[in-house]
């Protein structure tokens, strides 16, 4: 599953990131790794971004980038 | 004079200890050819002046922005005396990510663990003392907003400069072989040979672009 | 695995067991903060409440900071006065008075809504909002090449564009930035106005209200296209990635958001203040230059101005313009405010009288290219000031100033020969 489609409010696990080199790394330097407990806060009133929690703190992460980490459930 | 440059992720109260620290006593200027402000100001602790150069808000050092490049170059090539290394401690996980690279550097690092208040109201007891042994580099609690350990700052920083620390930080040991294979072909082929040797090896291993570039330069890698 | 990817989970690992030693977390109730963002970025509430805070941030910056400049404006006036009236060379008190003392008040008005508009960003920065507003704002930003933190430097740019793009530093991503410096002079600040009340008051009357808003409609529309030009044209079209950390609210202190201010307004001061200052002498210069034939400048008609004036002629004269508008839109380069001003002393009929002036110099499709061409063409000293020092440099800034005035150009020859096609003269 895509963390672009997680629903706010659930908790899930990171699988794996993909992306381009620079994104990915960018996307692994502020947490989301593999193993990373994340939890959907919110959609951003027009849908796009998204705010997560991870690693205790909150980002928010627009849906393309998103779509580049894979999720399962805890 | 201590030389010295203040590093740390954005909003951690970065502005607020570089103005404790230097008062109205700063410049304000941009990085050479970009349009990044660059800050640099004077203290004074019992007499030994400290030049504090505020380095760009960064959560990584892979030089992938602007921002991360300046922070990095700067640390590389200036060679601060010292380095301060602010770590917001209510978010203090993402925060370390930064102070793990500023050590695979070799920084001489003294950590400013701010925003104290917000993390105990956040649930986090964090022992200082603890957190300053695990990691081998003094540690001063701070609640800048308040001006609260500004005075012990400056006293660790005169303190550190004169007997630098750059303890050494252990991966796993899949990591570390990948790495300790690296670095010696990095000593070996003398590989930008002005920078930490085990830093050198991580940035190629991550397929670092600019220091690929660097190193392209003058060897072939 | 990849190694990136391997070292950055070594890392948080290595953090995992240094905490785990020296850390305990105890579970807290539902934080304050995000109790806040409940309602502030409410799927319904979120758009709402940025908007009123936009309006307060723009009111702030410049209803707020309005007295301030009028004060400024009064006292070099008054200083200009004093100077004209006592120095009894007419060449000396001309250069002390208008050029020396004008110029001054030139730059010095702009000091009161930059500082405010950084006491605003300050505020809204330290509390924590800030991310939020481009939180709610991104979406719609990026449709349109730009990104959630352009949008307030984007709407001071109504009010006026130097420090609207100075607001920019609070973008990090440096592309980004750039855009979004770029595309702001296309905002139509407050300055451009009166030449809009003026025209489209003389030659469209009923519909006044209407031609004034699509030129402000228009202005964001080019700003929109371009900015989605230059991301895939000049920066090879990779969207930036945001990721951007939502940090808990927090009380911001006054001492806090002075100093952000005054820091960030003394750039302002240091760096621009100086290529202004030069730059309203040089205009002071050439509007009344030659001294003899200006008859101690005050007929522009034989200044250098005027020789430039003549010079553009035939550049605008397929857009329905003769000299007079060549003159007046030289010194609005300087400050857009004075185009109408001049067109009064151009014509010889001082301000009061421009309306009844114009028409036999205009016809409707030649006001229409006009007030385009006021829209778009330069931007105005001040703002290229700014430019430079923002965008690092002259390339960047050069650059600006070409596309404008190719655009402008461009655009108002596209609404002079519409209307011509569809029948108004
Ligand atoms: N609660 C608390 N807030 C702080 C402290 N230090 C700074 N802040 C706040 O953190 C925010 C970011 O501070 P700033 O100095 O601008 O961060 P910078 O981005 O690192 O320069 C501001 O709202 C400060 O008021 C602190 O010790 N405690
Ligand atoms: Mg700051």
């Amino acid at each position: 599953m895509k963390l672009s489609e997680v629903e706010p409010g659930s908790v899930v696990v990171i699988a794996d990131v993909h992306g381009n080199p620079e994104v990915r790394k960018k996307l692994l330097d502020m947490g989301l790794i593999k193993g990373a407990e994340v939890k959907v806060v919110r959609n951003a009133p027009l849908k796009d971004p998204m705010e997560i929690e991870v690693k205790g703190y909150n980002l928010s992460i627009r849906k393309v980038e998103a779509e580049k980490v894979l999720v399962v459930e805890r | 004079m201590i030389r010295t440059a203040l590093a740390g992720n954005p909003n951690v109260g970065k502005s607020v200890i570089f103005n404790a620290l230097t008062g109205a006593k700063q410049k304000i200027g941009n990085w050479p050819g970009v349009t990044v402000e660059k800050k640099e100001g004077i203290c004074n602790y019992k007499g030994t002046e400290i030049q504090v150069t505020d380095l760009p808000g960064i959560y990584s050092l892979t030089a992938s922005s602007i921002d991360e490049k300046i922070a990095r170059d700067y640390i590389l090539d200036e060679k601060p005396d010292v380095v301060v290394d602010i770590v917001d401690a209510s978010n203090i996980e993402r925060n370390l990510y930064l102070t793990m690279q500023l050590m695979e550097m070799e920084a001489n690092l003294v950590i400013a663990l701010n925003k104290m208040d917000l993390a105990e109201s956040k649930g986090y007891r964090i022992d200082v003392r603890k957190l300053s042994n695990e990691i081998g580099l003094p540690v001063v609690p701070m609640v800048a907003i308040r001006n609260e350990g500004v005075e012990e700052l400056k006293q660790t920083v005169v303190h550190a400069a004169n007997s630098p620390k750059k303890p050494a930080i252990r991966y796993s040991d899949e990591v570390e072989e990948a790495i300790g294979e690296m670095e010696k072909k990095v000593t070996k082929e003398r590989i930008l040979p002005e920078y930490p040797s085990r830093f050198v090896a991580i940035k190629l291993l991550e397929g670092d672009k600019t220091i690929l570039e660097k190193a392209g330069k003058r060897t072939e890698v | 695995m990849d190694f990136a990817a391997q070292i950055a989970m070594a890392r948080y690992e290595r953090i995992g067991e240094i905490l785990g030693r020296c850390m305990e977390r105890v579970e807290k109730p539902e934080s304050f903060s995000d109790m806040i963002d409940k309602v502030v970025l409410d799927r319904y509430l979120g758009i709402p409440v940025f908007l009123t805070l936009m309006w307060a941030v723009f009111q702030f910056a410049f209803s707020v900071s309005a007295p301030f400049s009028d004060a400024v404006d009064v006292f070099f006036s008054a200083c200009s006065d004093w100077a004209k009236n006592t120095i009894t060379d007419p060449q000396l008190a001309s250069l002390i008075g208008d050029g020396i003392f004008g110029g001054l008040g030139f730059v010095l008005v702009f000091l009161p809504p930059i500082a405010f508009v950084f006491m605003a960003l300050a505020v809204l920065e330290d509390t924590g909002y800030l991310s939020r507003a481009a939180f709610v704002m991104d979406r719609a930003m990026t449709k349109v090449g730009l990104q959630g933190k352009s949008f307030i430097p984007m709407l001071l740019g109504f009010g006026c564009n130097v420090p609207a793009i100075m607001a920019t530093r609070t973008i990090e991503n440096e592309i980004d930035r750039k855009i979004t410096i770029m595309v702001n002079p296309l905002m139509s600040c407050s300055a451009r106005l009166p030449v809009y009340i003026l025209f489209a008051g003389v030659f469209f009357e009923k519909y006044a209200g209407a031609v004034i808003t699509s030129m402000y409609l228009l202005g964001i529309l080019l700003a929109a296209l371009m900015a989605t030009l230059f991301r895939k044209l000049v920066f090879g079209g990779k969207p930036s990635p945001l990721l951007l950390e939502m940090p808990p609210y927090t009380v911001p202190t006054l001492r806090g958001v002075f100093t952000s201010a005054w820091v960030r307004t003394r750039v302002f001061l240091k760096k621009a203040a100086t290529v202004l200052f030069i730059g309203a002498i040089a205009i002071w210069f050439l509007s009344t230059h030659p001294w003899q034939a200006t008859e101690g400048g005050s007929v522009v008609e034989n200044s250098y101005a005027a020789v430039i004036g003549h010079a553009v002629e035939p550049l605008i004269r397929p857009l329905g313009l003769d000299w007079t508008a060549g003159i007046a839109l030289f010194a609005g380069f300087m400050a857009k405010e004075i185009v109408v001003g001049t067109l009064g002393i151009v014509y010889g009929v001082g301000e009061e009288n421009v309306a009844s002036a114009i028409v036999s110099h205009f016809t409707p499709a030649s006001a229409l290219a006009m007030m385009v061409i006021t829209l778009i063409y330069l931007p105005c000293l001040a703002t290229i000031g700014i430019l430079r020092q923002e965008l690092g440099g002259w390339k960047w800034t050069g650059f600006v100033v070409a596309y404008e005035l190719v655009l402008a150009y461009m655009v108002a020859g596209i609404v002079f020969l519409g209307c011509k096609l569809v029948g108004v003269a």
